[in-house]
């Protein structure tokens, strides 16, 4: 199976799709994230310098809180994502796709340290890649994944023309394919359109725009469209 | 039903659903507050039900997807974690943990033992052999310790550097050491056996070399105050990744990936009161250990009450809450 989606059936009797997110993007994330703590550990330290060799120690407990504690907090109080994932559109969810609690991101950021090795993420790289959920082994274990978190456009709009009934009893799946036609047809070019229309010249009688004008009638039909 | 009656009928039901789960996401608190809140799960349901409808149906994807994606959205706000209630922080702490330790007693038994054996025997080793101090560390690191303990330095155990310094210092330090130490334990327990083992050799060694060559009295009287919280905590935090290499290795009667998250869930909060358990030792590392002036019945007292109280914690900790349960 090459799709990365993974369907779950929830308690209300309807499936998720979760789209797992690949090693590149959490690369990406990962980066973000950490230009923006070491922006923050640097603007810190600039208050913290008033303090003198105090302050060191303040520091030290902040580069401590930025190393362990920035990822569970930001993906428990800020949805599954941390900054840098909200930029790239990835979010952490339990395998379930509920979201993601408090011991499971700890466990997922604990063992980052044996996903980061050895050089940067060669264990987990080679996780993502085996697993066909592409988690490395920190999700494995916590028993979550990473998804991508933007939704995909929706299908667009019929547009609408007196309707038109069709001249014969089409099955569900026939059905189906001529309003996912009509559906799609302001994503294709107009020649595509035109082609895609012409193989139904039996159904219509008609080629090109008038075959075009017409099926969308019939969808308008299909559609229950008076 | 045809599709666009369908829509009629209950479009405007999901577009307030919509317009509501917009707002929460852009002011959570003040939208949880309003009256439409309480509606929200069976609202959430019934949009669940209109998709099963519509896919049963075959109404295109212009409805299907629009309903999908505001299932899913919904599916996140229900299913939401809960705020952390810090009663259970305490709870956890005084009987979740201890209890937790006694329930993977095995493994704690074994860290104990990879970490207290090499580190007693290089102890002794040391005091009948001093010569070969030189065998485990380098002559610049043993001039270091050398210095760090001389009991001529008014601030004993550190070279320089104030109270909150050493914290954040000790925190950094130790709390990373034992969470890579549970980390490394999921490469089949090697890891976790390493960083006990090295660290028993570390500790030993140090003491050993120390109390060889007559600077023993600044360095015991320095760590003792922390050595309960510390030792065990890094014996507990090994023990944590023993446990989830031998989950890996062994898992029983149940598939890996099961017995792991499982393994995964008991070993997170082992580290997370081992962490607890560093905190303090830091705090007492940084602010008693380090007082030189203190006499030694009072610190070596201490010392003792403390270890009483940890091993007193973890040994009973939890009990009479299971019983009234």
């Amino acid at each position: 199976m090459i799709d990365t989606v993974r369907e779950i059936e929830t308690a209300e009797g309807i499936s998720l799709r979760l789209r797992a997110a690949g090693a590149l993007p959490r690369a990406q994330a990962w980066v973000l994230d950490l230009l923006l703590r070491g922006a923050f550990f640097i603007v810190a330290m600039i208050p913290l310098s008033i303090f003198g060799v105090a302050g060191n120690g303040l520091a030290m407990l902040l580069l401590f809180a930025l190393m362990w504690a920035y990822a569970v907090v930001c993906e428990v109080w800020m949805d599954g994502q941390t900054p840098g994932k909200r930029a790239l559109g990835l979010r952490v969810v339990h395998a379930d796709g509920t979201p993601v609690t408090w011991l499971p991101s700890v466990v997922r950021n604990l063992l980052r340290a044996v996903d980061i090795l050895p050089g940067v993420y060669g264990v987990g790289l080679v996780s993502t890649l085996v697993d066909p959920h592409a988690r490395r082994l920190g999700d494995i274990v916590a028993g979550t994944m990473v998804v991508h978190a933007r939704e995909l456009p929706a299908g667009q709009q019929v547009p609408a023309v007196p309707a038109l009934p069709l001249p014969l009893v089409l099955s569900a799946d026939e059905q189906a394919a001529l309003v996912d036609y009509a559906e799609r047809a302001g994503q294709l070019t107009v020649q595509r359109q035109e082609e895609l229309a012409n193989l139904l010249t039996p159904l219509t009688g008609l080629r090109d725009t008038a075959a075009i004008r017409q099926l969308v009638a019939h969808v308008n039909w299909l559609l229950g469209r008076a | 039903m045809k599709q666009e009656r369908f829509v009629a009928l209950h479009g405007k039901a999901w577009d307030r659903l919509q317009s509501w789960l917009h707002a929460l996401d852009r002011q959570p608190r003040r939208t949880l507050r309003q009256e439409q809140a309480l509606d929200f799960p069976a609202e959430y349901r019934r949009v669940c039900h209109h998709l099963a409808l519509a896919r049963g149906r075959g109404y295109s994807h212009e409805v299907t997807d629009r309903l999908q994606q505001l299932v899913q959205h919904g599916h996140r706000v229900l299913y939401r974690p809960p705020p952390p209630r810090w009663h259970r922080v305490a709870t956890f702490l005084l009987a979740g943990f201890p209890r937790l330790v006694r329930a993977q007693w095995r493994c704690m038994a074994l860290a104990a033992v990879l970490f207290y054996v090499p580190a007693l025997a290089i102890l002794l080793l040391l005091q009948l052999r001093p010569e070969l101090a030189h065998t485990f560390f380098s002559s610049a690191q043993l001039a270091q310790f050398e210095k760090m303990y001389d009991p001529a330095n008014p601030h004993i155990g550190r070279s320089s550097g104030t109270d909150l310094q050493m914290f954040g210092f000790y925190v950094m330090n130790n709390v990373g050491i034992a969470f890579r130490t549970f980390a490394s334990g999921l490469v089949f327990g090697v890891g976790a056996v390493y960083v006990l083992g090295a660290n028993g050799v570390l500790i030993g060694g140090i003491a050993g070399h120390l109390t060889a060559i007559g600077y023993g009295g600044p360095f015991w009287r320095f760590v003792a105050g922390h050595s309960p919280f510390e030792l065990t905590a890094l014996v507990i935090a090994g023990g944590a990744g023993l446990q989830l290499g031998l989950t890996l290795l062994a898992p029983g009667r149940r598939r890996r990936g099961p017995a792991l998250v499982e393994a995964g869930w008991v070993g997170a909060q082992l580290a997370l009161g081992a962490f607890a358990m560093l905190l303090v030792a830091a705090f007492i590392e940084a602010y008693w250990s380090s007082i030189a002036s203190l006499p030694d019945p009072l610190r070596f007292g201490v010392t003792g009450v403390l270890w009483l109280l940890v091993l007193g914690w973890l040994w009973r900790g939890g009990r009479a809450v299971r019983r009234g349960a």
